[in-house]
């Protein structure tokens, strides 16, 4: 999996099956976040340390994407 | 707001005829390769241009030609490009495969084959692509199937073969390949076979409805002008070029898409400026990603191919704002087509 910044949020490919997902995450999210390096709680502490947007509304987000992402096969559990 | 309207910084993807050259003379070539061109880019220079499409996180560069097998620098390009993590995706007529490309290619997950073949038998695909090449073809997918390649093989759909679809799919199967279709477009030689070769309507919607039947066949986006809702959801259903991808000529001259090289379409140089300046600010992309052909923005399927493929309106009408000659939608009543949900 491969992921790149763009202005309205992440843009993730899946090389093996030449698959993309779009994701409007505005500045919420860069492509380090998907590293294997970050938890869940890491990048929302980021999240609003960076946006100054409250860590509960970030946490009701967050799940949901990563859900959607962890169904495309984009992330899986153990490589975020 | 679809996907194609989300505006990128840097293409998805990249369509690359690295020359002209080819041992091949196929009636439908979209570029009319023959011989290599004088000032076709030097190694260094596609260097140049690949650590920029790097830089820009372009995901994937499909090569053609021309027979990209065939350019000198080609396999130590590709190694090239490996190393910076870049998918490749190979457009090759298959005849031209030496064991050093094939073992590049082996248990490389940066690398795709996908072997052009017209016709399910030899007087079929001889009839395109030349006398003789049907076993040096054959012979060539042999080579590269049971290896640890992903592998296609890919038919350009017209009136001689579009009647075999179903035996290239068998054909293609057996030797553990998909098949893709690709639509013939009146580009390159193409535009001069075009009125012999073309599907008429009926065929058309023949191979409209094989393709919603047939979910595994890969297309690209070859043919969302006439896709079914169905296959709609297996990828790409409009036009991709100046949003998602682009081309780039053997020279460097970067064009809206393959079909597209005409001066007039040509967005610039890349031995004079950089693909991001280009992408970002060349007239004829920022044209191409406003373009809504005004004779379909009442049809109520507009929003589901936004005109279709505007290569095939631009080489028969000599106009960009007009739809796409084979739509569907257009051709009459008899054609019944899902409504919009």
């Amino acid at each position: 999996m491969q992921v790149r910044k763009e202005g309205w949020g992440l843009l993730f490919y899946h090389q093996t099956r030449h698959k993309m997902c779009f994701v409007r995450s505005g500045d919420w999210l860069y492509p380090e976040h998907f590293d294997g390096t970050w938890t869940e709680q890491n990048i929302i502490e980021d999240i609003a340390a960076r946006t100054g947007t409250p860590a509960e509304i970030i946490e009701h987000s967050l799940p949901k994407l990563t859900k959607r992402l962890t169904s495309s096969r984009l992330i899986t559990h153990e490589v975020r | 707001m679809k996907y194609a309207d989300w505006p990128l910084a840097a293409p998805v993807n990249i369509t690359w005829e690295i020359t002209h050259q080819c041992n091949l003379r196929c009636v439908h070539c979209l570029s009319a390769s023959s011989e290599a061109s004088e000032d076709e880019l030097a190694f260094d220079e596609c260097k140049r241009i690949v650590d920029e499409l790097a830089e820009l996180k372009v995901f994937e560069i499909n090569f053609g030609g021309g027979e990209p097998l065939l350019k000198d620098y080609f396999l130590p390009l590709l190694s090239y490009i490996h190393k910076k993590g870049i998918v490749t995706c190979i457009s090759t007529n298959g005849t031209c495969l030496t064991d050093e490309a094939i073992a590049l290619f082996d248990n490389n997950p940066l690398v795709n084959v996908q072997v052009s073949l017209d016709g399910a038998t030899a007087e079929v695909n001889d009839a395109i692509r030349g006398r003789g090449t049907f076993p040096q073809i054959i012979a060539g997918i042999e080579r590269l199937a049971g290896k640890n390649i992903p592998l296609s093989i890919n038919s350009v759909v017209t009136s001689r073969n579009y009647f075999q679809l179903k035996e290239l799919k068998e054909l293609a199967v057996s030797y553990g390949a998909n098949l893709r279709v690709s639509r013939f477009r009146p580009s390159g030689r193409a535009r001069a076979s075009w009125e012999a070769l073309r599907l008429n309507s009926l065929q058309l919607k023949e191979l409209a409805d094989w393709l919603n039947g047939e979910p595994d066949i890969l297309t690209g986006d070859s043919f969302f002008s006439i896709s079914q809702d169905g296959r709609r959801q297996l990828g790409l259903d409009m036009c991709g070029a100046c949003k998602m991808t682009c081309c780039i000529d053997p020279f460097g001259d970067v064009y809206p898409c393959a079909f597209l090289q005409a001066e007039e379409l040509r967005g610039g140089s890349l031995r004079e400026k950089t693909l991001k300046d280009i992408w970002d600010n060349a007239q004829t992309f920022n044209y191409f990603r406003n373009l809504e052909p005004e004779s379909c923005r009442s049809c109520p399927r507009f929003d589901k191919c936004r005109g279709g493929c505007p290569a095939v309106a631009y080489f028969i009408n000599q106009d960009l704002n007009s739809a796409d000659p084979e739509c569907l939608a257009n051709w009459s009543g008899e054609l019944t087509l899902p409504s919009t949900p």
